[in-house]
């Protein structure tokens, strides 16, 4: 639906976005996970028509975007920012902010609005202003009042960020059901696995602007020595084996698929091998798989397991591990 | 300093029974006021909004120059217009020299750097999410400009203030392409001046205080309007 080619995208001379392909598929819920910085809000920001490219091309449904995308076309996908705000006026005024441009009738907006209020439980808050609500509340009328215009792709940056627990669920509740009758293409930027497997189909991992091959989980910046080989180098408490010829600044990658879950230390070729315990467990969203968290020398690893070898294993929270993967599998970028 | 309790006396008489002489030199500078601050801030608010929401090459340059002109003497401005409006002036032949229209563009010279400077400042002081958040919900130019200003209308009053108060309160401008004709272009603050040097205190004081009414009148006005629209 919305799609992203060849993006370079810089703020003054720094490339913080740098993507060969990104689309976001027409019914399909995109979620994009990376810690804060790693340039999440900026490509929401690309694929809402509100920013150019520095260099590449912006599609809508295979056409390119003009370099200022016209109202028709923004009206098609809708932002709901990370800490979204308000307008000056009541919940209801803001509500009614997008729909009153769309040239709807007053009955078709009212039905629109009700909807919306509905779902979200925003009907005590309808008469209240900006400043007599949370964050979590405006962060809910924010997302009702983009639900509300019905848009072919909402694009949603940490929605539940500010909202407590049930607030979140009535959110992604609400979410669901709408998309449940009226499909249509959702991206959600999160720095929070939870989210992204719960309601992804779909995960892409930025890091450093760019796609990543693994999760935030297993990303860490570190300081490489000159020289090529196996270099060892700290990570938190751990020592890492890895094998590159880059030196420098650098981000190192440990694909959870490539990392071995062991009750005990095993003979292998692997030369980094990492005791622990495991913090946590997350049924993977097709439900085959099972993503261990383990904290192991002061840091957090995720490996990838089948849910037969979790059983297997009777992997478990706070249940003692050991993590293995080969200098070859850390990727260096 | 008995000249000055002369001065309050004669001038509370003046304002009092209706001296048509003030009366009709206030209204005059009302009009020219009013006329010119419409004026610029037709076109200074709109080019302070572009100045501060687009990016284009020599924006920094533009802002650069209309914060200078800001300091701009009245009596400069005037001078430059009194050449172009003079008879062998390049516009000579519109004939406004000396007439009420021309102390208008004079003063729309000087209140125009007033809304445009001020107003990019206030604009700029707007959170950016708030066009952003405009934009994502499908509003045009127009609209998102409108939704920015609405946020921003506090500063904005000040700046329509500010430009009125340069405007009312200017006399150089006024003094050379005006040329403080009695009846006809002679404003408050020139005829302060003259009043002045005539020695006629009471006069003057009066004019002084119809000039400190009207802008009183002006920030009660923005005052009542900021209440009505705070939330």
């Amino acid at each position: 639906m919305v799609e992203l080619r060849g993006i370079k995208h810089r703020y003054a001379s720094r490339v913080v976005l740098d993507l060969d392909q990104f689309s976001v598929p027409r019914t399909g819920a995109l979620a994009v996970v990376g810690h804060n910085g790693s340039g999440k809000s900026t490509l929401l920001r690309l694929l809402a028509l509100l920013e150019t490219p520095t260099e590449g091309q912006v599609l809508f449904d295979g056409q390119p975007v003009p370099r200022r995308a016209p109202p028709a076309l923004r009206r098609r996908v809708t932002l709901v920012e990370q800490r979204p705000v308000l307008f000056r006026g009541t919940v209801r005024e803001n509500l009614e902010y997008g729909l009153r441009l769309r040239d709807l009738s007053t009955n078709a907006a009212a039905g629109m609005i009700g909807h919306v209020v509905e779902q979200l439980g925003l009907q005590p808050l309808l008469e209240r202003r900006r400043h007599e609500l949370s964050d979590g509340e405006v962060q809910r009328v924010a997302v009702a009042r983009a639900l509300a215009l019905r848009p072919d792709v909402l694009l949603l940056d940490e929605p539940a960020s500010s909202a407590d627990r049930a607030a979140a669920g009535a959110l992604y509740r609400a979410l669901a059901a709408e998309r449940a009758a009226r499909p249509f293409a959702v991206c959600i930027a999160s720095h929070q696995l939870e989210d992204a497997y719960r309601w992804g189909d779909d995960i892409r991992a930025l890091a450093e602007g760019r796609l990543s091959p693994v999760t935030p989980e297993n990303l860490f910046r570190v300081e490489l020595p000159p020289g090529d080989g196996v270099k060892r180098i700290r990570v938190g408490d751990a020592d890492f084996f890895v094998m590159t010829d880059r030196s420098g600044p650098a981000v190192v990658a440990v694909p959870p698929t490539d990392i071995f879950v062991s009750k005990e230390p095993l003979p292998s070729s692997a030369r980094n091998v990492l005791a622990g315990r495991i913090t946590g467990m997350a049924i993977e969203h097709r439900g085959a798989g099972v993503h261990v968290r383990a904290d192991v020398g002061g840091i957090e690893l995720v490996a990838a397991v089948t849910a037969e070898a979790s059983k297997d294993l009777g992997l478990g929270p706070g249940v003692k591990v050991v993590f293995s993967f080969k200098a070859t599998a850390v990727q260096v970028f | 300093m008995d000249f000055l309790a002369e001065g309050f006396r004669r001038a509370w008489d003046l304002l009092v029974t209706g001296d048509s002489e003030v009366y009709g030199i206030a209204l005059l500078t009302l009009r020219v006021a009013v006329v010119a601050t419409f004026i610029a801030c037709a076109i200074g608010l709109p080019l302070g909004y572009f100045l501060a929401t687009r990016r284009f090459w020599g924006r920094r340059a533009a802002l650069t120059v209309v914060n200078t002109a800001l300091a701009f003497p009245t009596v400069v401005v005037g001078l430059l217009l009194y050449g172009l409006l003079s008879r062998r002036g390049p516009l000579g032949a519109i004939g406004w020299l000396y007439t009420w229209q021309a102390i208008v563009v004079g003063d729309v010279l000087l209140a125009l750097p007033i809304a445009a400077a001020l107003s990019a400042a206030s604009i700029q002081g707007v959170d950016p999410r708030i066009r952003r958040t405009a934009e994502t919900l499908g509003a045009g130019s127009w609209r998102v400009a409108w939704t920015v200003a609405r946020e921003a209308r506090f500063a904005l009053a000040a700046v329509i203030t500010a430009a009125f108060g340069q405007v009312v309160a200017e006399i150089g401008a006024a003094m050379i392409v005006g040329g403080n004709i009695r009846g006809s272009t002679r404003t408050l603050t020139t005829a302060v001046a003259l009043f002045t040097s005539q020695g006629d205190f009471g006069m003057a004081l009066a004019l002084g205080f119809v000039l400190l009414a009207m802008a009183l009148l002006v920030n009660v006005a923005l005052q009542v309007l900021q209440g009505r629209g705070s939330g």
